[in-house]
């Protein structure tokens, strides 16, 4: 086996940057992305033959990015197309995909972005509804927005921004259901960093132009199929409004996906949304940051400061974000019904957790609820069960994080040979 | 001095056995109460497979109690008792690769023919496993009669029918007994009972430092759905008899066992550690779990590993669970030790300890198996309450 190497988790912004920055001290990298190709959610790259999609700023920063990586040579290794099972208590890292292999790196960054969060309602699990972010991946790997009527609805500045793109890209949603009143805020919105207050007004003069009605102080109470349609109806300041539709995108903000960083015996590092959900400028920060980081961190050097100027700024703009955005999420959830769907993983229901009675300890929740049992390991409801429940803060995982931090294919687990074998 | 107590009864543990005997004692009349220093199956009880299995027993006195035991619990899940709808039967199947393999098959035959039911024998040789058995098991023995139970639904079904108070996450520091109770010592009061029964699994030591019991790790795997019912019962490896038969050691062949769920998920365990710690797991051992129940069972190939995750037992030095009074202190009654068979034993030893503590005799025929279990045998190093 070669010398140990840093494996870094995701090849988006965060991650190459960090394999830069550890480039740059002297440490080599293998970057494992599940990906046919480099790019992570935000500079995802499109099928062949498919027009890149974008600013052209964003596209000059990656093309950036790619030409630094390019630069190191053999120090950094991409591998596309393969998925990172975890890391176990040995240090032994598992990969699967086209050849599944157990590896033992010197440390590990996970640079795996952040998840969407969707505040469930009844209906949320149908067909046709998906997060914004899937319709955006479907718009950035094929060029083509989803065909029919779509409804973005939520809340936060993706829905304007992935709006622009589906009116951009020739199919402009019917509505945007915002369940904050951003235009209220305008003393925030002008505090916001120039390059924010820029792209946001692009969007909007995209959605004027295309006549993109945006519902604010509402949220979607329910969503019901009728054959071939969809029909969200919409709550808010004492009013509804009904939406028959063909696709719905859901959003209520993002979360960091950092699952996979405890229980082992080298160093794991986040870097990037992984870390904490501060977009795509600091995503690039963050990632030279952390490659940084940990460089230091293996030299024995002292190991710099988390924050950076550059991404105190991030983490400010992005508060103003929420500020912008805020509204009574305790209401919304309060008029969850027993019906609705929390975890659709294993199908269970607010009346599910009701049932469970008075003050369940986590291992209830999990052995008794089955919550957090599914594929998804609670990355998904466990915010709204412990909500639901009435924890504050609601960020804490419903009980230990367990390998495989993804579904691992039972075949590739053992097709992947004995760990210290050579292969 | 002493202030009326509080409960006739405390029972420390709210796993499988505590919470059989906590059903079992309140069900004779007396105010329970159930403690726990996190909450219900939250160790072994939580962490297990839930088959109810006389088969993997050890020749002897742990095969004829749980044999007992698997009848009562067959009783227990008839219309008004509380494991009605949490104890299911099904069929079980144990297979062999190897003649050392086939052998311990062999024996096996003959230990379920002389424990004389409720388990028999259905079908022995080459093809008597399920379909789908894969091609290299040479000789399986299927067995009806034997049955499957949740560990934490049984935990939830005792404790929700039994009508007994709990107390959780509350440790207990330390018991002090005399000639009229037991005074309990919690972290910020004191609780007064006229006795204990302490079913602290893996926690026993704490309480009880001279106990021989020690955390054995067992790491499983569990699947994503395949379409319920592919398979009926468990698949049992017969190197898994031998290495409960024997002393602990790694066995060249991980001694696996296939667990299929109700909801079509698969559970596949485990291994035998000694390190007992619970947070532990490992890519090496669960792929060599893997490969094996593969081998037994080649559709598991197609399925997705969810999660891996790791528990422990309460193993004893001698292999026998610890069940009965302190020779020094009466008014307390251990349970504790079964690493891994409390699922099929709880039954029975709930009754037996509920007879216990309300001074009466063990059930008829049993008297000379439960007094083997006695803690009196470790008793030149007595293990006597802090």
């Amino acid at each position: 086996m070669a010398e140990p190497r840093v494996l870094i988790v995701g090849a988006g912004l965060a991650g190459l940057a960090a394999a830069v920055g550890l480039a740059r001290a002297g440490f080599a990298s293998l970057v494992v992305d599940q990906a046919r190709a480099p790019g992570g959610a935000i500079h995802r790259q499109p099928l062949p033959g498919v027009a890149a999609h974008g600013l052209p700023a964003q596209r000059r920063r990656w093309q950036n990015l790619r030409a630094e990586v390019t630069a190191e040579g053999d120090r950094i290794e991409i591998l596309c197309n393969h998925r990172f099972a975890g890391i176990d208590a040995d240090g032994v890292a598992l990969l699967t995909g086209e050849r599944s292999r157990f590896i033992r790196p010197a440390a590990v960054i996970l640079a795996t972005g952040a998840t969407e969060r969707v505040v469930p309602v009844p209906g949320w699990t149908l067909p046709g509804v998906t997060t914004v972010g899937a319709i955006q991946t479907q718009l950035k790997t094929t060029g083509e927005p989803p065909a029919g009527r779509v409804l973005l609805a939520g809340s936060g500045p993706l829905l304007c921004a992935a709006a622009a793109e589906l009116a951009a890209a020739g199919n402009p949603p019917v509505a945007i259901v915002e369940a904050g009143r951003p235009f209220r805020h305008a003393a925030d919105a002008l505090a916001l960093p120039a390059g924010y207050l820029a792209e946001a007004s692009a969007h909007l003069a995209r959605l004027l132009l295309a006549r993109v009605p945006i519902r604010c102080g509402m949220h979607l109470s329910r969503i019901d199929r009728h054959g071939d349609t969809l029909v969200a109806r919409a709550e808010g300041g004492g009013r509804h409004l009904d939406f028959a539709v063909d696709r719905i995108g859901l959003h209520d903000g993002i979360r960091p996906n950092g699952y996979g960083a405890a229980g082992t015996t080298v160093p794991v590092a986040l870097a990037g949304d992984a870390r904490e959900a501060l977009g795509a400028r600091a995503a690039l920060e963050d990632g030279r940051r952390a490659g940084a980081a940990l460089a230091a961190r293996l030299a024995g050097r002292p190991v710099p400061p988390d924050m950076s100027p550059a991404l105190e700024r991030e983490r400010a703009a992005q508060q103003r974000l929420r500020r912008i955005h805020a509204h009574d999420l305790g209401a919304r959830l309060v008029a969850i019904g027993d019906d609705t769907v929390l975890c659709r993983c294993e199908n269970r229901t607010a009346g599910d957790l009701r049932a469970l009675g008075g003050d369940p300890t986590d291992r209830e929740l999990r052995l008794r609820g089955r919550f957090a049992m599914g594929r998804c390991q609670g990355r998904f409801c466990g915010e709204w069960v412990r909500r639901l429940q009435g924890d504050d803060p609601a960020d804490a995982p419903l009980g230990a994080v367990r390998l495989p931090v993804r579904p691992l294919p039972l075949a590739d687990l053992i097709d992947a040979g004995e760990p210290d074998e050579e292969n | 001095m002493a202030r009326p107590p509080d409960y006739d009864v405390a029972v420390l543990g709210a796993g499988i056995v505590g919470a059989s005997a906590a059903w079992h004692l309140a069900r004779r009349g007396m105010r329970v109460v159930v403690i726990d220093a996190s909450g219900p199956a939250a160790a072994a009880s939580g962490a297990s497979d839930g088959a109810v299995s006389v088969a993997s027993k050890k020749p002897g006195v742990m095969a004829r109690l749980a044999n007992r035991s698997l009848a009562y619990t067959r009783r227990l899940a008839e219309a008004g008792g509380p494991l009605r709808g949490v104890f299911g039967d099904r069929p079980s199947y144990y297979l062999a690769t190897s003649p050392a393999e086939e052998q311990a098959l062999g024996d096996l035959v003959a230990k379920i023919a002389a424990l004389g039911g409720p388990a028999r024998v259905t079908a022995d040789g080459a093809k008597a496993g399920p379909d789908g058995v894969g091609p290299s098991v040479t000789r399986c023995v299927a067995l009806a009669g034997e049955g499957h139970m949740l560990g934490y639904a049984a935990v939830a079904a005792y404790l929700a029918q039994a009508g007994v108070d709990r107390l959780w996450p509350v440790t207990v520091e330390a018991l002090e007994a005399d000639d009229a109770g037991v005074t309990v010592s919690l972290t910020d009061r004191n609780l007064r009972v006229a006795k204990v029964v302490a079913a602290l699994g893996t926690s026993s030591t704490a309480l009880f430092p001279g106990l021989p019991v020690t955390p054995r790790t067992g790491q499983l795997v569990v699947t994503d759905r395949a379409p319920p019912g592919s398979l009926p019962g468990p698949l049992t490896a017969a190197s898994y008899l031998v290495a409960k038969s024997a002393s602990p050691g790694a066995p060249d062949k991980p001694p696996v066992v296939i667990d299929p769920l109700s909801t079509g998920q698969f559970l596949i365990g485990s291994s035998r550690e000694e390190h007992g710690d619970c947070a532990r797991t490992d890519f090496a051992t669960v792929r060599r779990l893997a490969a094996r129940a593969a081998e037994f069972w080649p559709a598991l190939r197609a399925r997705h590993v969810v999660r891996i995750f790791a528990g422990v037992r309460a193993a004893v030095s001698d292999g026998l669970p610890i069940v009965g009074p302190l020779t020094q202190s009466p008014r307390v009654v251990l349970a504790t030790g079964f690493e891994g068979d409390g699922i099929c034993l709880s039954g029975l030893m709930g009754r037996e300890v509920a007879a216990m503590v309300a001074g009466e005799a063990v059930s008829a025929g049993a008297e000379a198996d439960i007094a083997a279990l006695s803690p009196a045998r470790f008793s030149r190093r007595e293990a006597r309450a802090r």
